[in-house]
């Protein structure tokens, strides 16, 4: 491979005097949502539209030993039914980024043996839906029942049953990585504290599940699909080889997201399965999961990992190093190979000057959906993790937890900070963040309170905590693992075209399926307003389809707005260029000349030698003659925007270059109450403060930082897909999965400070994880914080009452 | 007789009479026989409230309901609050205080959230908090649906008309 | 998760709705009031009736009335409808504070009284409730009416001692003076409880006259708790007096654990429970509260 090291992109001034960044205005994806006609996967009807739906595994492992489809497939209303066997004659094994695909082969249905309990087996097309679930309860599976492996540390040892008995093994990867010098720094080091975590999977669960319409002309050999899944628009060649068929043939249309938080990014399976049976019928399918299907076989479950950790530290409270070593329990398969820690890699020290680090991390295959994305890809469980140190270490120091931090916060002149592993934070003022939330959290005076509760034999824990939020990542991440990547791509851009019509309109292109209850056309509708001081309600915005789309991602790590708004810069600043020639031309002035102020171009210091943009656009529509040969008619520029940020890693992985450098960063702090009788969590409190560089529409910031610390506080208290210990998912609906409700959610007191990214337009940084990613740290420190005078300290997510009552038991601490 | 059921229903004021077969579920037939596609699908066993429907005002869950239980009765869905191009006070909330983000719970929200408003014009935010508990949101953290009902209120009561011109902050 | 097909009539008379049972006894008939937890169930396709029996269209169910000393619940009165009846709230108070526990509001709009006591959830309110308040179900089948008292409709999980022929028409629930008391441990608001207690205390002349302690959660169905009640009934209304009921009244416990709970902590619940419960119940007594 021929890489060229690319150094920093150029320091930008931030220029301060904004119009429409930074304001609160009402979101232009709204109105349609509040008329319930959002056009969803689910709304959209296509002529002679055929419904999947699909046999789901009641194994956790099994071998196949015959399916009897002839009672469903007579059925009246049934047009098709396709085994496992069948669908490895129509496709190919699904895109897979994970280690070795040859040998952890992920297919839309199981064929010899099934592996999770959920794993599609069958597919049955039908009429509609009834008919279609009446067909699978004729299917007659016979399956060979084999022991299951379920917990992860038990899946690596010897003898353990085989998830992909080609593999060998069930772990799939393995690597160690030493960024610094670890063993010199332990070995000048006063303490190491140590401890064992434990944190379980739970997921996004989005109230709308995943879907795709398929419609496969046979005449043309066109497919043309529609999704509430699928991004990374470059690398859909990827479902097209699965599909058989060449990429120019597959067209695919974004539809709005009923809520994603990750768990719909890349989701092939379902486009894969209702493309299958189209091909098959020769009509419009739509396959959408039901809740059942979503719970059990989304590929999205969160991480689920087993950690050893150990952290350096001198005896005043600096921290030296730390060493972690963990497990993640990855279920079946491995889509995106071990990319969650590099995420947790991203911002492994969090925001401490610690000097030196040791990765260990073991993926384990067990019989369980396999891990995907959910908000916070991996970084959110680091998070904790190093939180859960600190606040041991500080307990052991005997120090008090905002001072151990704040001694070790990176400082503003230290920005840009290469962190050990490589990665580059871009700037940052932790402190302000600090001082900010303890004002804002009323911290001395909960303290307080604290204490004389704790005369009256109540436990109120505060929880603090200060961590990083990584945003917009680059496609390194994805292959530094493998000392020989297979595709060691760079490339993760995002589109825009700007259109400006002949009265001066402006629509925007967007080329990705990026709406999933972020806020893209808001973004991009404030950022064009900005730069053409426009009314943002005034820009029209269309999402292209993949077919004849520019490069494009999507949504994911927090990337969006960020790359959405180089993305309209650039292409701004085409348009600019072609007006002002334009403008020069119908003013007969030289170029240099003019200035750009308040929507057209002037002669500097003439106000009235003028020409809006409407002036200008509409010459250029339809007066071709006023203009020299060369300039063409319209006004439509493009801007394909890379990574502005991504260098290389070495070869030996010592360094692992930069990979996500817009850091941004957050302090919060949850007051609760245990009810130590009963094992249950209340809020008193929370206060948040974050800062993700320059806000574009702060309240729609706060809309994401309350969501994600909802589910944060689900991940840390409520959701855990539960599996037995014969592999059996006792967590597959909401009766049994418990997402928080308004009564589990305190109201918030969020707090903002902006320290723009000097490598980003405005100095916008991503902030649509951040909730999720602070949360489950805080409520565990704070839980930990209440149950202190019981000598209770839990290191385990969620904290269900169960394990709380059974930490407390453990202590001896008596009840009434 | 799993043969259809002849029903009448009034769907926002409109009478249908209609053949279901019986075990067809209400949301299904507001959706696909009657081209009301507001109405969603969350869950489908009665927890997460997507598909909240007022059935003679009250609020019910269409997903667990069968649409034959609903003969002869009325249903409102969030196809009938705005007037043509006038959004309901309890939509131009929602929009106002950025109470939906990808907007799937909203619709099911905005009918509990007319229920709320109906039995209580004039709720503290603590009791809008508690009431509105019955919908799942998996985005917004509930924080600024709660807000938007509150500021709803004292609209549907009619003291203050909504001012479109005046900025969320500058509302504060 | 679409119900399976079944076939389905409305009749309009409870005869008419015993005799529907009679005639399609071989395909699993199920009798719909509200349905909040049967259609659920058959989108799981956990249950697949053969036969649905409607009784929206039977006259004179939906009624909530005193007969004498007894408020008498129609099969199709709302659970919402009860929660705001001031007949309920004068004659059954224990009953109208349960209600508040049953799911959420849109559910308890078409869930009925009688339908939940009939669904006969062990961790299900309404069950508990119907134990600790000596309830009789009015059962109509084809030999007629019977009364079933509440101690011997629960059988078990979701198993009760009515005919696949019959229909409950109404639920009674005897008046009963002194405190009364629901409280129940949720893991999220509206959920399924872990344990709820249903209480009803009575106090004469300073000491504790009558007691009826029914609970939920922890058994195959609500279990109601002699051996807590006789540590209160003579016994002077004070902690001592609750310490031992809530002791006397776990001792026997011996919950299945799963998901929400081991076996340990739904009897840690149950006893934080049993006490708030007892307290509430007793302070209501004395009209301390």
């Amino acid at each position: 491979m021929t890489a060229v090291q690319r150094s920093a992109p150029p320091v930008r001034q931030q220029d301060k005097t904004r119009t429409w960044v930074g304001k609160s205005i009402r979101r232009v994806e709204d109105p349609k949502f509040l008329r319930g006609r959002g056009g969803y996967i689910a709304d959209l009807v296509r002529p002679g539209m055929l419904h999947a739906a699909v046999l789901r595994s009641p194994h956790a492992h099994a071998r196949i030993v015959s399916i009897d489809t002839a009672a469903a497939a007579a059925l009246d209303g049934v047009h098709a039914v396709i085994t496992g066997a069948q669908a490895v004659e129509l496709t190919e094994p699904l895109p897979d980024f994970g280690p070795d695909p040859a040998k952890l082969t992920w297919r839309c249905l199981a064929v010899d043996k099934v592996r999770y309990v959920g794993e599609g087996v069958a597919v049955v097309v039908a009429d509609n839906r009834y008919v279609a679930e009446d067909a699978l309860s004729l299917i007659d599976v016979d399956y060979d029942p084999l022991p299951a492996v379920v917990d992860p540390e038990q899946a690596l040892q010897d003898g353990a049953p085989l998830v992909h008995e080609p593999m060998g093994a069930n772990l799939a990867y393995e690597r160690t990585f030493d960024f610094g010098d670890v063993d010199g720094d332990f070995a000048a080091a006063d303490v190491v504290v140590r401890d064992r975590l434990r944190w379980h999977r739970s997921g996004g669960q989005p109230l709308e599940t995943v879907g795709a319409i398929a419609d496969y002309d046979p005449s043309t050999g066109q497919l043309t699909a529609h999704t509430n899944s699928l991004s990374f628009t470059s690398y859909l060649f990827m479902v097209a080889t699965t599909l058989k068929m060449p990429v120019n043939k597959l067209d695919i249309h974004p539809v709005p997201a009923g809520g994603s938080f990750g768990s719909k990014l890349f989701a092939t399976k379902p486009l894969v399965l209702a493309a299958m049976c189209s091909k098959a019928v020769g009509r419009p399918v739509v396959y959408l999961e039901d809740r059942v299907d979503n719970i059990s076989n989304c590929d999205h479950h969160g991480s689920d990992r087993v950690y050893d950790v150990e952290l350096a530290l001198m005896r005043d409270g600096t921290m030296r190093s730390l060493t972690i070593d963990t497990i993640d329990d990855y279920g079946a398969y491995m889509q995106f190979g071990v990319g969650h820690h590099g995420n947790a890699l991203a911002q492994v020290t969090g925001p401490y000057t610690i000097g030196s680090v040791r990765y260990r991390v073991r993926a384990a295959l067990t019989n369980k959906n396999q891990q995907g994305a959910y908000r916070g890809f991996g970084s959110e469980v680091n998070n904790w993790m190093i939180e859960q140190m600190v606040d041991k270490a500080a307990r052991e120091l005997g120090m008090d937890p905002v001072q151990i931090r704040r001694q070790n916060f990176i400082q503003p002149a230290q920005f840009p900070y290469f962190i050990p592993t490589g990665n580059v934070y871009d700037s940052g003022n932790y402190d302000a963040v600090l001082d900010q939330a303890l004002e804002l959290g009323e911290y001395d005076r909960w303290r307080a309170e604290q204490a004389r509760a704790r005369e009256q034999g109540r436990y109120i824990g505060i929880g603090l905590i200060t961590a990083q939020e990584r945003s917009v990542f680059s496609a390194t991440e994805f292959w530094f693992w493998f000392d020989e990547p297979g595709a060691p791509v760079t490339s993760m851009p995002e589109s825009v075209t700007l259109s400006v019509d002949a009265t001066g309109g402006i629509t925007a292109t967007l080329y990705s399926g990026a709406f999933w209850g972020n806020s893209p056309e808001t973004m991009v509708a404030q950022l064009v307003a900005e730069e053409f001081d426009c009314e943002p309600q005034d820009v029209s915005i269309s999402y292209h389809g993949s077919k004849g789309g520019l490069p494009a991602t999507g949504p994911g790590g927090s990337r969006t707005t960020v790359m959405l708004a180089g993305a309209v810069e650039g292409a701004s600043e085409k348009i600019k260029a072609k007006a002002r020639r334009a403008a020069s031309e119908l003013l007969e002035a030289d170029p240099e000349d003019l200035e750009w102020v308040a929507g057209g171009f002037q002669v500097k210091g003439v106000p009235q030698q003028r020409k809006s943009l409407a002036d200008i656009a509409i010459m250029l529509h339809l007066f071709k003659h006023s203009f020299p040969e060369d300039m063409e008619s319209g006004l439509e520029e493009s801007r394909v925007y890379d990574h502005p940020y991504t260098t290389m890693p070495s070869a030996d992985r010592k360094d692992l270059g930069v990979f996500y450098p817009f850091m941004g960063h957050a302090c919060h702090i949850p007051v609760v109450e245990v009810d130590i009788e009963t094992g249950q969590v209340s809020f008193l409190a929370y206060a948040a403060v974050h800062d993700c560089g320059t806000l574009v529409n702060p309240r729609s910031l706060c809309g994401h930082i309350v969501g994600g610390t909802a589910q944060g506080i689900g991940t840390a208290l409520y959701e855990e897909f539960v599996y037995d210990d014969e592999g059996q998912l006792i967590t597959s609906s909401f009766l049994d999965y418990s997402i928080p409700t308004a009564m589990e959610v305190p109201e918030l007191r969020i707090g903002h400070v902006e320290t723009p990214s000097p490598y980003t337009p405005h100095g916008i940084k991503g902030g649509g994880e951040g909730g999720r990613m602070m949360a489950p740290a805080a409520l565990n420190v704070a839980v930990n914080d209440a149950l202190a005078p019981l000598g209770v300290r839990v290191t385990e997510l969620p904290m269900t009452p169960d394990r709380l009552r059974a930490a407390i038991r453990g202590a001896g601490a008596e009840r009434r | 007789m799993t043969d259809k059921q002849e029903i009448s229903l009034t769907v926002n004021g409109r009478e249908h009479t209609l053949a279901v077969e019986p075990r067809r579920l209400l949301v299904d037939v507001l959706r696909e026989d009657l081209g009301l596609p507001g109405t969603h699908i969350g869950c489908e066993h009665g927890v997460c409230g997507t598909c909240t429907v007022l059935l003679d005002g009250a609020s019910v869950r269409s997903c667990i309901t069968l649409a034959v239980q609903a003969d002869g009765h009325a249903v409102r869905t969030v196809e009938d609050l705005a007037r043509g191009p006038d959004l309901h006070p309890l939509q131009d909330e929602f929009w106002d205080k950025q109470g939906l983000q990808c907007g799937y719970c909203t619709p099911g929200m905005l009918m509990r959230a007319v229920e709320i408003l109906e039995q209580n014009s004039d709720p503290t935010p603590e009791q809008v908090r508690q009431q509105i508990a019955s919908n799942l949101c998996r985005c917004t953290g509930y924080q600024y649906i709660v807000e938007a009902v509150v500021a709803a209120a004292p609209r549907l009561r009619g003291e203050h008309a909504w001012d479109p011109t005046i900025p969320t902050e500058a509302k504060a | 998760m679409k119900p399976p097909p079944f076939h389905y009539s409305s009749p309009t008379s409870v005869s008419d709705a015993v005799a529907l049972l009679v005639e399609h006894a071989d395909e699993e008939p199920r009798v719909l009031a509200g349905g909040q937890s049967l259609v659920p169930l058959m989108n799981f396709r956990l249950a697949q009736p053969g036969f649905l029996v409607d009784l929206r269209r039977v006259a004179g169910l939906d009624a909530i009335r005193h007969d004498g000393e007894t408020l008498v619940i129609g099969a199709m009165v709302r659970q919402a409808t009860a929660e705001k009846s001031p007949e309920v709230a004068l004659g059954a108070p224990l009953l109208a504070e349960a209600l508040h526990y049953v799911a959420h509001l849109p559910i308890r709009n078409s869930g009925t009284v009688v339908g939940s006591i009939a669904h006969a959830d062990p961790a299900a309110e309404l069950p508990a409730v119907a134990l600790a308040m000596d309830a009789e179900m009015t059962a109509v089948g084809p030999q007629g009416e019977r009364r079933i008292p509440a101690a011997e409709f629960f059988q078990g999980p979701f198993t009760t001692s009515l005919g696949a022929d019959e229909i409950l028409t109404d639920v009674r629930f005897p008046h009963r003076s002194g405190g009364h008391a629901f409280v129940e441990f949720a893991r999220t608001h509206g959920n399924f409880a872990l344990v709820g207690v249903a209480a009803l205390i009575g106090v004469e002349d300073g000491r504790i006259s009558s007691a009826a302690i029914a609970v939920s959660g922890l058994g195959p169905t609500p279990l109601r708790m002699p051996a807590a009640e006789q540590a209160l009934v003579g016994a002077a209304p004070e902690g001592v007096a609750v310490s031992a009921a809530v002791d006397a009244g776990s001792a026997g416990l011996h919950p299945a654990g799963d998901l929400q709970g081991s076996t340990a902590t739904r009897v840690d619940i149950a006893r934080a429970y049993l006490r708030r419960g007892i307290e509430r119940a007793l302070d209501r007594a004395l009209d301390r509260r």
